[in-house]
């Protein structure tokens, strides 16, 4: 067939847009960038605007950091500023005459070091003058800056998205506060002065903007690389799959408040290391230059960007300081000039520089209501399908292929793979589950069936830990795992499906399924940046077996995985939650529904599909509505009603079982009807 | 597949091939259904055959893609919900949905509150507590602190509140005891007899059969029996149905 | 003066400040246990009636503090102030509701948060821009009269200030507990969707929790301008975040909560002013704040926390 859905877009700027999508398109235009950002000093001479530039550098570096933060991991911080505080006054007290205490012995060795120097005393002892590197603290202030992090986050770990965002706010406000009021440490509202400049090899930084124009830019060349690899990596799927949905990311086999921890860690670091430049760039740190108008003007460059995207929230920062430091002065004066011409005095009194906290609050509020993707979206676009890709077969016969599914421990085919005793659970005055005991055999697959609210998806969640039982164990090949963290149930072997899909919707395809290798990969932050031939080795091998797991569903899955989940069909996106639930190699595979909203045919596609896998060594624990399915595949039936286990056996006998028929048609009336 | 078919008056609530989605999800497809001044008609259907989507469709609480859903020889399709309460369609919502710290009384006169005329709301006041007499004690407690059994009763008095001439009822046997269950059916055939016609969804096939004139099978979206409810009873392509066999069907 | 004319003093004080923290608190609490929204502009929204109210005062012929009325003067001037005050505030609020937050009632997330933040912004810069950064000496009508309990002081303004907010606060109740539209906004806030299938319309309940809100804060913001003999654009950002604290101890989405968390504020503000330091006022509030949210999210008297992430 005549690939007639790909339309070739006719205006230019769109063609342009194409042509620097292509992998050698970009290289060329970030280093044509790259190389304008290094000559930019040498062609603009002016030392205002390149002082400008440089301070534009740092908040790009800060709106990186929140980007990590709010874009990546979807925590929103409103007082980001605090950590950029605790960088610039970690270095400007061990880098001013600020702090003299008394000279003692016990200074000399970090005398030897270079970290102090000894102050002669006017008439009195001598004492410690701070001149800690600035290069040395780069680094150090940005791991106090993660320390803060971690422990402003912790408090916010079991906090939904709105009280979040206010503790944090409150600790965004509580740092400049103190600063403010303790003088002996940062000269309060007067500002710490007579901060180090850096000093390069003998250089010293001085006055002068160009050094640390450079400075900055280098730092956030070296960040901006940082965050593209974190993003791509296993830890950046992480973030975002808690973003997306947090629960199922718990359910996928990540540690949640590990990684919301690590999140506010360096978010945190990048701030700290920005503080530390700024303040030796000003040498100079006042509890002003933090305060929440601070935080707020970093988020609005974030959500101009584009949350999520790197090269959106730089540029973002770059416009709004840039705005700020070079176009708005000129931009007043067009204004009163037009004042002036027309007539209209209000225009000649305009004083954009003084507003731009109204534009700031203009562009969040215009943003969030009609772009709020941002300038630049964090999700690429879609490329359209060939006709031959829309159209998927389906194919009956299970699955095909060399996706192996190599169980994680050799399972003794005599005890129970799964076995739950004494099973309760009850919600108020409901009971949702009632005394249940159940046993899987490996290598079966076992159905519960009921009507509504018998129970079925409460079993489903306690097994996974993601509620806890009130009475009852839960064993896996006799390991108690009952009430153990959902993330650490799905190393041990388990992992599920959703009834009602919870899948990473504005992830792709193939990043959803990666999500679910979290368990089986151990790629860290360092891991993340370096990418040694080890993690590049383990990401290959994940994305492998994310394909494998992928090619089950035929041409179904494939010709997609670029896409976002949430553009998926309806069947799709069951049969992407079913291999994402795969890719993690699980012993025990719980599908909650897995047919809900398919036709018959797809339905008998699937059933079959399920079959197959069973035959690849997954034992199958299933809720299922439609019986005809269960027919098919279960070895086992049991009926769960009112939370209750009032039948268990092979699918023919349940059918005929009166009680079951009673469960799901109702009992008939105590007196007949008149 | 209809099992018998009674020449029919101008119906008070009718669909006529109604789909219905939810976002990608099709969950009514091309439904049919009839309710006729005075009836008690019985929408039943397993776990997730659309029959909560139809309560919600006939409420306006989801809108359908196509197909008209009409009410009095009125389409109301887009018609906004408080209208329709206006109209004489009145909610018993699947699990009660009180206000939960309000009291009785003050749930009683939400149900009438879109109406404006106060002496027959207190008369309305009246007759409920002639069928429900045990809620004329609970009056000022509060409806969280409730039983089920005793919320279901609030619940439905609720609806009569608003002196509705379609009752349109989601599960109301859900989550109770049986003695409830029978009280609550009972109940039922009394407002009927009084006068208001009842659309009813229900997992209780037995019981609802055991009252109802008329009944529609649903399964995954698609109405797959309808017929005089004493046709339906016993029935065993009703008991197939809702156990999910009659959709077995070959694929290509 | 002894131990107990300070701590008489300060309490008579805490509960003038408590009573306009409530107030302000209260049209905030109303609205986020409807739609569950952390309004920012709230509070901004507080500044701008303070500012309306003076310029309201002076459009009646007051200027500054020099020209006291008495008697029937002073309470037909008052009442006016407070009604035209309160209207237009009231007004405002529902312009922001339709414009800047009804699109955004579908969107999950923290999304409309952020909007309000943006919309708080633009209030702050309004008055900013327009009346300048300085500090306005407000239009006062009220003599200075004042009673002495001991050795402690009781002001008129003092007496202003209880008598608007509590009679608001009884007000607000009765509207809430009493009226027809009220138990619709009591339903609304319960079970949205149920509220609806009894015919309420929910959006015009969120216009109207908004029109009232937004005009509590413009009452707060007019006797805080009455209270303190000056307004500024500032006082949103410190009143509002003891409003805000106040709310979220007395139990966010609670309305009996925000009066109790307004008074217990305001007794801390000036308690805590008087034998500690007050520049760590602000710091201890924050810190009530962070501590109530992370360990009892629900306040003293409020349900459980929010069911949207």
């Amino acid at each position: 067939m005549v690939a007639a859905s790909l339309d070739r877009p006719r205006r230019t700027l769109a063609a342009w847009r194409e042509r620097v999508r292509t992998p050698a398109g970009r290289r060329i235009a970030l280093a044509a960038i790259t190389a304008a950002a290094f000559a930019f000093p040498l062609i603009d001479r002016n030392d205002g605007d390149v002082d400008a530039a440089a301070n534009a550098l740092a908040f790009a570096i800060l709106a990186l950091g929140l980007n990590i933060v709010v874009g990546f991991a979807g925590l929103l911080d409103l007082g980001y500023a605090a950590f950029f505080a605790i960088g610039a006054y970690t270095y400007g007290i061990l880098a001013s005459y600020q702090v003299q205490p008394e000279w003692s012995s016990f200074w000399e060795p970090l005398q030897w070091l270079g970290l102090v120097a000894r102050l002669p005393g006017a008439g009195g002892p001598d004492h410690v003058h701070f001149t800690v590197s600035f290069w040395l603290m780069l680094p150090v202030s940005a791991l106090v800056a993660a320390f803060f992090g971690i422990l402003f986050g912790a408090p916010t770990l079991r906090l939904k998205g709105d009280y979040l965002a206010i503790v944090t706010l409150g600790f965004g406000e509580i740092v400049p506060i103190v600063a403010r009021n303790t003088p002996s440490l940062t000269n309060g509202a007067a500002g710490l002065n007579g901060v180090a400049p850096p000093n390069l090899f003998g250089y010293a930084f001085g006055v002068e903007s160009l050094p640390y124009y450079y400075l900055g830019l280098t730092l956030l060349v070296f960040l901006i690389f940082v965050s593209v690899r974190l993003r791509d990596s296993r830890i950046g799927r992480a973030w975002m799959a808690i973003r997306e949905d947090e629960i199922a990311a718990e359910a996928m086999g990540i540690n949640r408040s590990r990684l919301k921890l690590l999140a506010f860690a360096v978010g945190a670091a990048f701030a700290g290391m920005t503080g530390t430049f700024y303040v030796a760039k000003l040498q100079t740190a006042t509890p002003e230059m933090f305060s929440f108008p601070v935080s707020v003007m970093v988020l609005v460059m974030v959500v101009l960007g584009g949350m999520g995207s790197v090269a959106g929230v730089v540029l973002g920062a770059l416009i709004l300081q840039l705005l700020q430091s070079w176009f708005l002065q000129d931009l007043s004066q067009w204004i009163h000039a037009l004042g002036r011409g027309t007539g209209i005095a209000f225009l000649e009194q305009i004083e954009l520089v003084q507003s731009i906290e109204l534009i700031f609050g203009i562009i969040l509020v215009v943003m969030m209501l009609y772009r709020r993707e941002g300038l630049v979206p964090a999700q690429r676009t879609v490329t359209v399908l060939s006709h031959a890709e829309q159209t998927a077969v389906p194919a009956r016969g299970g699955i095909s292929g060399e996706f192996a599914l190599a169980a994680r421990r050799s399972v003794d085919p005599a005890t129970p793979l799964l076995e739950v005793k004494g099973l309760r659970k009850a919600y108020g005055g409901i009971k949702a589950l009632q005394d249940l005991d159940m046993v899987v055999m490996p290598g079966s697959i076992v159905a519960v069936i009921g009507p509504n609210g018998s129970g079925k998806t409460t079993l489903f969640n306690l097994i996974t830990g993601m509620v806890r039982p009130d009475a009852g164990t839960v064993r896996l090949a006799g390991e108690d795992i009952t009430a153990l963290a959902p993330h650490l149930i799905v190393e041990r072997g388990i992992a599920r499906t959703f009834q009602n899909l919870r899948l990473f919707a504005n992830m792709t395809v193939t990043d959803n399924v990666l999500v679910g290798t979290h368990a089986r990969t151990a790629t860290g932050l360092l891991g993340a940046v370096i990418r040694s031939p080890r993690v590049r080795r383990e990401e290959e091998a994940a994305r492998k077996r994310a394909a494998g797991v992928l090619a089950i569903f035929g041409n179904r899955l494939l010709p997609r995985v670029a896409h976002l989940a949430r553009t998926l069909s309806y069947a799709n996106r069951r049969r992407l939650e079913i291999a994402r639930a795969l890719v993690s190699q699980p012993a025990l595979l719980l599908l909650d529904e897995p047919t809900a909203g398919m036709n018959p045919t797809e339905t008998l596609e699937l059933t079959d599909q399920i079959r197959s896998l069973r035959e690849r060594g997954i034992t199958i624990l299933l809720i299922e509505h439609k019986l005809n399915v269960v027919n098919e595949i279960a070895d086992t039936v049991i009926v769960l009603d009112h939370g209750e286990k009032i039948a268990e056996g092979r699918p023919e006998e349940v059918h005929r079982n009166e009680e079951v028929l009673r469960a799901y048609l109702g009992r008939t009336a105590a007196r007949a009807a008149p | 597949m209809l099992i018998s078919d009674a020449p029919r008056r101008a119906p008070l609530l009718e669909f006529k091939d109604v789909d219905t989605y939810y976002g990608e999800l099709h969950v009514l497809k091309r439904v049919n259904y009839r309710v006729d001044e005075g009836d008690i008609v019985c929408l039943l259907g397993g776990n997730a055959s659309g029959k909560s989507t139809t309560m919600k469709t006939i409420l306006g609480l989801v809108r359908p893609r196509s197909g008209t859903v009409s009410y009095a020889g009125e389409v109301i399709n887009t018609l906004p919900t408080a209208q329709r309460v206006r109209r004489g369609i009145a909610p018993v919502p699947e699990a009660r949905r009180l206000f939960p710290r309000m009291t009785v009384r003050e749930n009683l006169e939400m149900g009438a509150f879109t109406r404006i005329d106060k002496a027959e709301i207190a008369a309305d006041l009246e007759r409920v507590f002639g069928l429900f007499p045990r809620i004329r004690e609970r009056l000022d407690q509060i409806a969280g602190t409730l039983s089920g059994g005793e919320q279901q009763m609030v619940a439905m008095a609720r609806a009569l509140m608003a002196r509705p001439r379609l009752l349109c009822m989601d599960e109301p046997s859900m989550g109770l005891s049986p003695h409830f269950v029978d009280q609550v059916f009972e109940i039922i055939q009394t407002i009927n007899r009084q006068g208001t016609s009842i659309f009813m969804v229900e997992q209780n096939a037995n019981m609802a059969l055991s009252i109802a004139n008329y009944g529609y099978v649903l399964q995954t979206g698609e109405v797959v029996i309808s017929g005089e409810a004493g046709s339906l009873r016993d029935n065993e392509m009703v008991q197939q149905a809702y156990l999910g066999e009659m959709k077995a069907r070959e694929a290509c | 003066m002894t131990i107990w004319d300070i701590l008489l003093q300060q309490i008579i004080n805490g509960v003038s400040l408590g009573a306009m923290y409530a107030l302000l608190a209260l049209g905030f609490t109303m609205v986020y246990g409807i739609i569950e929204l952390i309004n920012f502009a709230h509070f901004n929204v507080f500044m701008v009636g303070s500012f309306v109210g003076l310029w309201v005062l002076q459009a009646m012929g007051i200027v500054g503090q020099g020209h006291p009325l008495y008697g029937l003067a002073l309470i037909g001037v008052l009442l006016t102030a407070l009604v035209v005050t309160m209207l237009i505030t009231g007004v405002i609020g529902v312009a922001i509701e339709r414009i800047a937050l009804r699109p955004m009632r579908n969107v999950p997330g923290t999304a409309a948060m952020i909007t309000t933040i943006g919309v708080s912004y633009i209030l702050f810069n309004f008055i900013l821009l327009g009346a300048g950064a300085d500090s306005k000496n407000y239009a006062n009508p009220l003599p200075s009269v004042h009673w002495e309990i001991g050795e402690a002081v009781l002001r008129l303004r003092e007496v202003l200030v209880w008598a608007v907010a509590f009679g608001l606060m009884l007000g607000l109740n009765f509207f809430v507990r009493r009226t027809k539209m009220g138990k619709a906004m009591q339903a609304t806030a319960q079970d949205q969707e149920a509220a609806s299938m009894m015919g309420v319309d929910v959006d015009r309940v969120v216009v109207i929790a908004f029109f009232l809100g937004s005009a509590l804060a413009g009452a707060a913001g007019l006797i805080f301008g009455l209270y303190y003999n000056y307004t500024s654009f500032i006082i949103g950002y410190t009143a509002g975040l003891r409003a805000f604290t106040a709310a979220v101890l007395g139990g966010i989405g609670n309305i009996p909560g925000a009066m109790l968390g307004g008074i217990l504020i305001g007794l801390i503000e000036s308690l805590g002013g008087q034998f500690l330091a007050v520049r760590w006022t602000d710091v201890i509030i924050f810190s009530i704040l962070v501590l109530v949210l992370v360990f009892r999210p629900a306040g003293i008297l409020g349900r459980a926390a929010p069911s949207r992430s």
